[in-house]
């Protein structure tokens, strides 16, 4: 970036680069100046006057958010002048502000309750009666209370400039303004509640966590969504062994304070009514519930004698479950049951990009790439639908690089907002269409493609030739659907690749194939609803379903065991763009196991030796043994998130037939976001742009 | 020789004081109670068990903000909040206290809660027979610690002058 400027804040001598905002400059160095409407990465407003500061040689104090640093200044931002200054400022924002803390859901993490504290405004002089206005409810999800509310307008730029919404604005002027929803009454928007996390106050207050808890009556545990392959960190709520809310105040991880309304709210789904909560078994036709212990030992003797006789074994593995279980699972398939017919729902084509990068390095994009590329190209995908944090990221790169956007789609998506220009294909046709786009990325220096489902197998392979005949640097994220999708590829649930995108060598049975196969003498899945589209199963397997729900396969299942949502276990995940998180354990569910846990139980019952499965041990195993995922600890243990190095080539006919996204939209989640109150009370309540026709 | 005769006079001279004493306070009325046969009589500000008040209309003072939880050093209220509805009213403000529990296994009566109550909804009462032979009785639910009548005619005359 540009040359540094030398300052000096509050005696202390400081650096930064020419044009930082000094209330940005001084935080690197432990000196925080307080501001309402101030927030990284939205335009500037200025409005609270909470920031100002006495700079040597200004007359007047100066807010330090729209402050750029300059050389030699000399600024002090405690002074008694300036505290008295914020007091006067306090005192009128408390003009009408309601003295209602005790009842207020912000009480506790509130920044005008910690600046009334600070500077002291706790009497005012206006004794008028404070204005009341009623509390309205603008969707299932976002409450607004009127009088709470300090005008501070974050709302309203972090929805229209960070999500790109616009839903809400400004209503009236002076002491009557007010933020309204674009719908007079009720808000059309993502509902992903961005603006409930932004407000420095109360008067936006989230649905579900509404007078449930107070902040510090929780415990706050971080962990990853459970839900899109973004991969967002997310601070759960926790109290009682319940999960109340989830947000990220800290704006640590990838997604900074990021989260859709499918992180933010649709935690609830392991909390379901219809949550497993023991093991099931076939009795007489129909699903009677049974003991841990005698689900296992049955399954235990089923697998041992088909094993035994030589029977044919199918396993089908899941998007969701943790990288740990993924590769106990293919273990325990490949060494236990002597099977190679194991896979999983394929939602995007990383193979192809892994072999045709093969010995490049260092052309797999992470998140930040997509927020620091000068250009961006999206390859048939809604990606605000299918990948929000991506999506934001993109928005925050062209607000703050201006970087060029290029959604290449079917049909119109929100991006076209901010793009360069848009092109309009039909399905498959994309890479195509991309060449007419040769001069402008090349010119732009710099370009990260994204690509979804309709671009797999040779298109990959044109796409990446396409990319070198540039010469410039590209870089490239195989768009996927679920939590842990890229995991489960890169940890073998697929019969052509054993860990780490190694080429097993042995033919196995793909998904369709068990589905269809007669010869099957067990079915086992894992975490997955194949059969959600399909009226039966070809064959008459032995079917054992480890689930959260009762979903279509579960139904047909023999045995059902009820297994633990992604907030109720530890272990790794890798995301869409390759980069591998931690979770951790939030939450216990009642009669319910982990998969590892299940593999673990089953392994023992069987007698087979398939080494120790605690996700530590497994992931310290993963580590050394499976190419490219020799992260450092320290990394996942400290909450960040590690690139993985898998690398090609990777000599393998890729099935591009079994490769469907399953589109997704913002409010849908596979089968389990049919089981989240909170989403379904959202999708019963559609607006424009839920209607899948972005805008 | 003299010095015994004096030794003697000092003995006699400290029991005739120590015996002024015990005559004295024969006399004097007995400050002991007859507890259990007698009830006890308190100071206003005794801290006994807590008593939860209600408003002039006969809802709950408590609005569930948790600050006593929060100041409480032992770690004793346990509390569930939910929001009021137009049906079903239960206290003053938007939420409330569905669930108010105070463990006095734990309780150390330190008037901390009782400080930090915003809407003055906990007191302590006069209440003080909490022993028990089984320790899982000691955790007084929302029921028990709640005051029947309307208007705090439960609190103690110090808390009626304050509200």
């Amino acid at each position: 970036m540009s040359d540094l400027v030398h300052l000096t804040i509050d005696g202390k001598p400081i650096e930064a680069p020419a044009g930082t905002l000094l209330i940005d400059a001084v935080r690197k160095y432990g000196i925080e100046i307080p501001a309402f409407c101030y927030y990284e990465g939205l335009a500037l407003q200025a409005a609270c006057r909470m920031c100002l500061v006495e700079v040597e040689k200004m007359p007047k104090l100066q807010t330090a958010c729209t402050l750029p640093v300059a050389e030699g200044m000399v600024v002090r931002t405690e002074t008694p002048v300036v505290a008295d200054a914020r007091k006067a400022m306090l005192e009128l924002v408390l003009t009408n502000h309601p003295l209602d803390c005790p009842v207020c859901d912000k009480g506790g993490e509130c920044e005008l309750q910690d600046m009334t504290f600070r500077y002291g405004a706790g009497e005012g002089r206006f004794n008028e009666t404070k204005q009341h206005i009623d509390e309205k409810q603008w969707s299932p999800v976002v409450f607004f209370d009127r009088p709470r509310c300090i005008l501070c307008y974050r709302c309203v730029r972090i929805c229209n400039e960070g999500m790109g919404v616009a839903a809400l604005g400004i209503a009236n002027r002076a002491v009557t303004s007010e933020i309204i929803p674009n719908e007079a009454d009720h808000l059309n928007c993502d509902e992903c509640g961005m603006c409930i996390d932004v407000c420095p106050v109360g008067a936006l207050t989230s649905g579900p966590y509404r007078y449930k808890t107070r902040p510090w009556e929780m415990d706050h545990i971080a962990t990853i969504c459970a839900h899109c392959a973004d991969g967002c960190k997310t601070t759960l709520g926790v109290r009682n062994n319940s999960i109340i809310r989830a947000n990220n105040r800290d704006h640590s991880g990838l997604n900074g304070d990021f989260l859709c309304v499918k992180g933010r709210f649709a935690f609830d789904y392991g909390a379901s009514q219809e949550r497993l909560q023991t093991p099931l078994a076939r009795v007489d036709g129909k699903l009677e519930p049974i003991s841990w212990t005698r689900a296992l030992k049955t399954i235990a003797a089923k697998f041992g004698e088909v094993r035994q006789r030589g029977g044919a074994f199918g396993v089908i593995g899941s998007n969701h479950t943790t990288n740990e279980e993924n590769y106990y699972l293919q273990k325990f398939a490949r060494q236990g049951l002597g099977t190679n017919n194991i896979d999983h729902h394929r939602t995007g084509d990383v193979i192809t990009l892994i072999d045709a990068l093969a010995g490049k390095g260092g052309q797999l994009a992470t998140v930040e790439d997509i927020y620091n590329a000068p250009a961006v190209v999206v390859l048939g995908c809604d990606l605000s639908h299918q990948h929000p944090m991506l999506a934001y990221q993109l928005r925050a790169n062209v607000r703050h690089h201006q970087a060029q956007i290029y959604p290449i789609t079917p049909g119109p998506v929100r991006e076209d907002n901010q793009a360069t220009r848009s092109l309009r294909v039909d399905k498959g046709g994309e890479v195509e269409a991309l060449g007419s786009l040769a001069a402008e990325l090349k010119q732009a220096g710099g370009v990260v493609i994204l690509y979804g489902d309709p671009v797999k197998g040779d298109a990959v392979r044109k796409l990446v030739d396409f990319g070198e005949s540039l010469g410039v640097p590209v870089k490239y994220v195989a768009l996927v659907d679920y939590s842990n999708s890229r995991g489960a590829i890169e940890m073998g649930l697929t019969p052509e690749l054993l860990p780490g995108m190694t080429p097993s060598n042995t033919g196995g049975m793909r998904i369709g194939q068990m589905l269809a196969s007669t010869d099957l003498d067990v079915l086992w899945v894992v975490g997955a609803n194949p059969l959600k589209n399909r009226a039966a199963l070809a064959g008459k397997p032995f079917l054992v379903v480890q689930d959260l729900f009762r979903t279509e396969t579960a139904e047909q299942a023999d045995i059902v065991l009820p297994a633990g949502s992604a907030y109720e276990k530890n272990g790794t995940v890798t995301n869409v763009c390759g980069q591998v998180q931690m979770l951790k354990k939030g939450i216990g569910a009642m009669g319910t196991k982990t998969d590892l846990d299940i593999f673990a139980l089953l392994a023992k019952e069987m007698k087979l030796d398939l080494g120790p499965a605690t996700p530590d041990a497994l992931l310290a195993e993963i580590r050394t043994t499976v190419k490219g995922y020799d992260v450092v600890l320290a990394v996942l243990a400290t909450g960040g998130a590690a690139m993985t190095g898998v690398n090609g080539p990777v000599a393998i006919d890729v099935p591009v037939d079994a490769i469907h996204s399953a589109n997704d939209t913002m409010y849908t989640s596979g089968s389990i976001s049919r089981y989240s109150k909170a989403l379904t009370s959202l999708m019963e309540y559609p607006g424009e742009l839920y209607s899948g026709k972005s805008k | 020789m003299a010095s015994k005769i004096s030794d003697f006079l000092g003995s006699a001279a400290a029991v005739a004081t120590g015996m002024g004493v015990t005559f004295k306070e024969m006399m004097s009325p007995t400050v002991t109670e007859d507890y259990p046969d007698v009830p006890p009589s308190f100071q206003e500000r005794y801290r006994g068990t807590h008593v939860l008040q209600r408003d002039e209309n006969g809802l709950e003072k408590c609005v569930a903000c948790f600050l006593c939880a929060a100041n409480c050093p032992s770690n004793c209220i346990y509390i569930e909040a939910a929001e009021n509805t137009d049906q079903t009213r239960i206290s003053g403000g938007e939420r409330y206290a569905s669930v108010y529990n105070i463990d006095y296994s734990r309780c150390i009566f330190c008037g901390y809660c009782v400080e930090a109550c915003p809407t003055d909804a906990i007191t302590h009462g006069h209440e003080f027979e909490q022993a028990s032979y089984d320790t899982s009785t000691l955790i007084y639910r929302k029921e028990r610690l709640l005051t029947a009548s309307a208007a705090g005619s439960a609190a103690p005359a110090e808390m009626k002058r304050a509200s």
